[in-house]
């Protein structure tokens, strides 16, 4: 390649500490992980660094631990090793699903699940799992560290709570006993695809009843979204084919989608309905 | 004894045509370029940048209809390393580079006819110079009003993308064969739908671009993605006022084309040859990705009203087809592709009477242009669409249905053309029907509709004339020459493009012909070095561009034959050379090399061109009849789909292609160029839609939202039917194959979704979101 992106300034710190210093100090930085996102938006100037500070090198920032009470991920872990963690299939299944439909093995390899958080794109995979499982997310500044709950953390289309000079540490996630999940995501094509819209399921059923629910989707809503009305039908209520229907139909009427040059205004919301049936009935074992 | 030497193009395409056993013709030989392209050693045109040259962007308008009143340029040249704006005032000799129609500026001059159509070039030192010049380019000109609707633009006088032609028809063809009034009232059904395709991006894994290195006394060599080198030379020459032959052109390995480096490849190549003319430097003109889809011309997103009818008892008796192209701001190939679409109209059928009319439209649209069918897919998708319609009401299989009314030797299509021989689609289709277990799925598929997900079994056919359409010439040429230690250097202008044809099937056909070793053959091909062989288009690469190798080591052969059988004093049947051996009645056996050796010293000319103009009859176009193609390529795939129809997703279950395309030069490269266009056909179908804004821009000019199909999406492709229905003039009988595949898709695919859901499909892409309102209208 003769050209693939315009001349930069390049850090690579080894420690978190080192990193948030270079961040303060040098102006028009830009912290770089995987880079799958960022840097095709350096290579059509949606984005304009002077500086990358890459954060690859840094390993308080990488690995998955199992804390007991929670599950640590360090923000710059890349995705293929959450497909490929013991942890992440005992605990987070759901997870798991999610990032098996992102991308390819290639772009896996590379793109880290802090980095699909950051980039705070309405399509985010990542997005809905962690919605669903409540994360918290662990922001790293030269004050020292914020908890922000994931559903927090998203503040409008493509931003997020994390301030200039700050850095994504990690994402907490509580091990809980939920008794089922689902994961279904809707794209253009079968594989290496964006979502057009994915939905996200956790439940917790005990003698036929809803004791808690979570749903999450993406692409529907300027962030990805949890739908809290559905959720609230839900609980409390005894599992069945038309309760699954109503609140799928609810779900339906929480998104607030968009025409758009990936789909429809139309279309993403009959298949928030759609998914949100399919996951619901998978996850609450409805038949 | 001495054998007399034959050198007429025919005597010797015809001996190669007649033979009965081979050497390498008809073998999985391995490509030359297979171990380079693998370890990632081939050369692409970047790669032959270096330190110290000069770098090029284009600047794209940004309004898609305007009267230009000037351009500013001051800030882009206040960085000292940027060089130059060029614009049309600095082009030496002509501005206009149209093909079919003179109406295409290399820079815009006067109008701004698409958002996206180039108005500069910008030269600098390095790329983010230039990269941050091109935006500081300003075009300040005065809108006019749009036209994006071919079907308004066609009816406007007052809204004219050319004013100087009056109209915003471009180009018009039509056909007559017998009185369809006549043939509707033998009709007892009657189908008439509207269809409608659209747009492809060719998505080629290399964008365009071009080097371009000066030479002595304004010379100049052009290293460029391109498909046919010697158009490249004359479009240079033309823009910079030089003659031809100071201008060379090299193709190196291209990373794909479809058609679109045929259109946009000289284009690119005048480009950045008028850079290093004005800068005296090398310089490297490159599209970015969204550059290229933004400029570069589309597949022919067409409109086809189509009547048919047939009788009870099966024949088809009249066809009426109107076929309205959108040709974007400039006709580009428009006139070409139209008549492609017009002689094709009626599929491979015998159809007594028919009526096709086509229009050619401006709109401010990017461009039409060649892409693989080359304006045959959307109407054997309407074709095929009308021959399930007419099955369904006259209660038969639609394989029986197509069988009954298909071409065979001796046939007459449309435009009156009798196609004596090599006509294989009837067998084809036959066979396929019966590996593809057609009958068992169709009944299986039609008495199962219900459920989620719901199959469907679909077939289709198509044709492709091989050659240029009616009598536009069209040639082969090459030059064979024979080093003294036997090795064999073939020059020739076809282009690897990702078909292969130079790397595998030349190679084959010349160690076949010379009976030489086969990896002393080096084929340079791609250069304007060699003789004029065409574009690498049309799926020629072979068919057509290899007659000239065959004539040309027909000719050395013959040479070589002559003169042993004259020093050795035998007939030539007493001679065999092959795989690098000779054999010379009972007595002589030696090495090629030592053939070669003695040769030279007995002063046996061992170097040729290989020459061939191919016949062609005439087409008036009065009458709309007459000759459209030297021969026809076939094909027939059944394709079987699961719909899931809570979503809208279509899945390819498998896809069976059959095809009569003549002699089988190497199957292992037939069967990779009928999976690309397989592949290439179901995204086209199911994903590709390329989406214009009000302002006329194609908002999605990347791979992130433009979608084209991957691994994951490719169906189990089977086995293909071939039957080698022998051309007279091909290399060995073969005919042209780089777009068969792709033709039929588009119907094959719709037609199967159509049998799993039991609805009529007129309209592609057969996106998510469209499948999904179709199953709508089936279920509720």
């Amino acid at each position: 390649m003769y050209y693939s992106i315009p001349k930069i300034e390049y850090y690579r710190p080894k420690t978190l500490s080192e990193a948030l210093e270079i961040l303060a100090k040098v102006e028009d930085s830009k912290v770089i992980a995987g880079g799958t996102d960022l840097l095709v938006d350096m290579k059509t100037s949606r984005v304009r660094a002077r500086v990358l500070v890459d954060i690859n090198s840094v390993a308080e920032l990488r690995g998955i631990e199992d804390g007991g009470e929670f599950i640590r991920i360090g923000a710059a872990t890349k995705l293929q090793e959450i497909l490929e963690s013991r942890i992440v299939s005992e605990h987070l299944p759901l997870l798991k699903a999610a990032v098996k439909s992102m991308g390819s093995w290639q772009i896996r390899n590379l793109a880290t699940v802090g980095g699909n958080l950051c980039t705070a794109s309405p399509a985010a995979d990542t997005a809905p799992p962690l919605l669903a499982y409540d994360a918290e997310l662990v922001i790293a500044g030269l004050s020292g560290l914020r908890v922000v709950p994931i559903s927090k953390f998203f503040t409008g289309y493509r931003k997020t709570t994390v301030n200039r000079g700050e850095i994504l540490k990690e994402v907490l996630i509580r091990k809980s006993g939920w008794t089922g999940w689902s994961y279904e995501k809707l794209g253009r094509r079968g594989g290496f695809t964006l979502s057009v819209v994915a939905a996200a399921v956790l439940a917790r059923v005990s003698s036929s009843v809803v004791e808690d629910v979570r749903i999450a989707l993406n692409s529907v809503a300027p962030t990805p979204i949890r739908a809290y009305r559905a959720e609230e039908l839900l609980r409390g209520r005894r599992i069945g084919k038309e309760l699954v229907e109503e609140a799928a139909r609810v779900v339906a009427s929480e998104v607030s989608p968009i025409d758009d040059v990936r789909s429809t205004s139309w279309y993403r919301r009959e298949m928030s309905y759609r998914l949100a049936l399919e996951t619901l009935s998978r996850a609450l074992g409805v038949e | 004894m001495v054998i007399k030497v034959v050198e007429d193009p025919r005597a010797i395409i015809k001996r190669w045509l007649t033979a009965e056993s081979f050497i390498t013709v008809g073998r999985s030989l391995e490509r030359a370029d297979s171990m380079e392209k693998v370890l990632g050693r081939a050369r692409f045109v970047e790669d032959f940048f270096e330190e110290g040259f000069l770098v090029a962007r284009i600047v794209l308008a940004k309004v898609p209809h305007a009267r230009i009143r000037r351009m500013v340029y001051d800030r882009a040249l206040e960085n000292p390393r940027i060089y130059r704006v060029l614009t049309h005032r600095d082009i030496p000799g002509e501005n206009q580079v149209g093909y079919a129609i003179p109406d295409q500026p290399l820079l815009a001059e006067g109008k701004v006819r698409y958002y996206g159509e180039p108005i500069a070039v910008v030269v600098g030192e390095d790329p983010d110079s230039v990269n941050n010049a091109v935006d500081d380019v300003v075009l300040e000109a005065d809108p006019l009003p749009v036209l994006y609707d071919p079907l308004e633009a066609m009816e406007r006088r007052d809204v004219l993308v050319h004013e100087a032609l009056g109209s915003n028809i471009a180009f018009r063809t039509k056909v007559r064969k017998g009185d369809v009034e006549l043939g509707f009232s033998k009709a007892d059904v009657v189908v008439e739908n509207t269809y409608r395709t659209h747009h492809q991006e060719h998505a080629y894994l290399e964008p365009e671009a071009a080097l371009a290195v000066p030479d002595l006394e304004n010379r100049i060599t052009v290293i460029a993605t391109i498909q046919y080198p010697h158009l490249g030379q004359r479009i240079v020459a033309r823009v910079l006022g030089i003659p031809s032959s100071y201008v060379k052109i090299v193709a190196p390995y291209v990373g794909g084309g479809f058609g679109g480096k045929d259109d946009e490849g000289p284009l690119v190549a005048a480009r950045a040859a008028l850079a290093a003319y004005h800068l005296r430097r090398p310089v490297l003109l490159y599209y970015t990705r969204e550059d290229s889809i933004q400029t570069h011309p589309k597949r022919e997103a067409a409109v086809v009203k189509y009547k048919s009818g047939a009788s009870r008892d099966g024949r088809l008796t009249a066809i009426e087809v109107t076929i309205v192209h959108d040709t974007g701001a400039y006709a580009n190939r428009g006139p070409f592709i139209l008549w492609r679409a017009t002689m094709h109209s009626s599929g491979p059928y015998h159809v007594p009477n028919a009526k096709v009319d086509g229009y050619c439209v401006y709109t401010n649209k990017v461009p039409q242009g060649s892409f693989r069918g080359f304006g045959n897919p959307p109407v054997q998708f309407a074709a095929e669409a009308q021959m399930d319609r007419l099955a369904e009401k006259l209660g038969l299989d639609p394989v029986d249905f197509r069988l009954m009314n298909m071409l065979r030797p001796g046939s007459e299509t449309i435009t009156g053309q009798v196609l004596p021989s090599s006509v294989g689609i009837h067998e084809a289709l036959k066979k396929l029907a019966v590996e593809s277990d057609w009958r068992i799925k169709r009944r299986m598929y039609s008495e199962s509709r219900e459920g989620r997900f719901r199959r469907g079994i679909g077939v289709a056919v198509g044709w492709h004339g091989n050659s240029t359409s009616r009598a536009v010439p069209d040639w082969s040429n090459s030059y064979i020459h024979i080093s003294r230690d036997g090795s064999v250097s073939v020059y020739t202008g076809i282009v690897e493009v990702g078909q292969g044809s130079p790397s595998s099937s030349h190679r084959q056909l010349v160690a076949e012909i010379l009976g030489c070793p086969i990896e002393k053959i080096n084929v340079i091909f791609g250069t304007t070095d060699a003789p004029d062989t065409g574009a690498t288009h049309a799926s020629r690469g072979t068919s057509v561009g290899a007659i000239g190798i065959v004539v040309a080591a027909g000719r050395i052969r013959s040479r070589l034959e002559s003169f042993l059988a004259e020093y050795f004093n035998v007939q030539r049947e007493d001679i065999r050379i092959s795989g690098g051996d000779v054999v010379v009645g009972d007595r002589v056996r030696m090495r090629w090399e030592e053939l070669v050796a003695l040769a030279y010293s007995k002063g046996v000319d061992l170097s040729a061109t290989g020459y061939f103009f191919l016949p062609k009859g005439s087409f008036n176009d009065e009458v709309g009849q007459g000759f459209a193609y030297p021969v026809f390529s076939y094909i027939a795939v059944v394709a079987e789909v699961e719909v899931d129809t809570y979503t809208g997703r279509v899945r390819v279950l498998e896809v069976h292609p059959a095809l009569a395309v003549g002699k089988v030069i190497n199957p292992e490269a037939v069967k990779t160029q009928v999976e690309g266009a397989i592949i290439q056909g179901l995204g086209y179908v199911l994903m590709e839609k390329l989406a214009i804004s009000e302002y006329g821009r194609v908002v999605n000019d990347n791979l992130t939202d433009y979608v084209i199909p991957t691994a994951h999406e490719t169906p189990a492709i089977r086995e293909a039917v071939f039957v080698e229905d022998l051309w007279e003039y091909g290399p060995f009988g073969a005919k042209g194959v780089g777009e068969m595949a792709f033709i039929p898709m588009p119907a094959a695919i719709a037609n199967a979704i159509s049998h799993a859901l039991g609805v009529g499909i007129t309209e592609l892409p057969l996106t998510i979101e469209k499948v999904y309102s179709l199953v709508k209208q089936v279920v509720g």
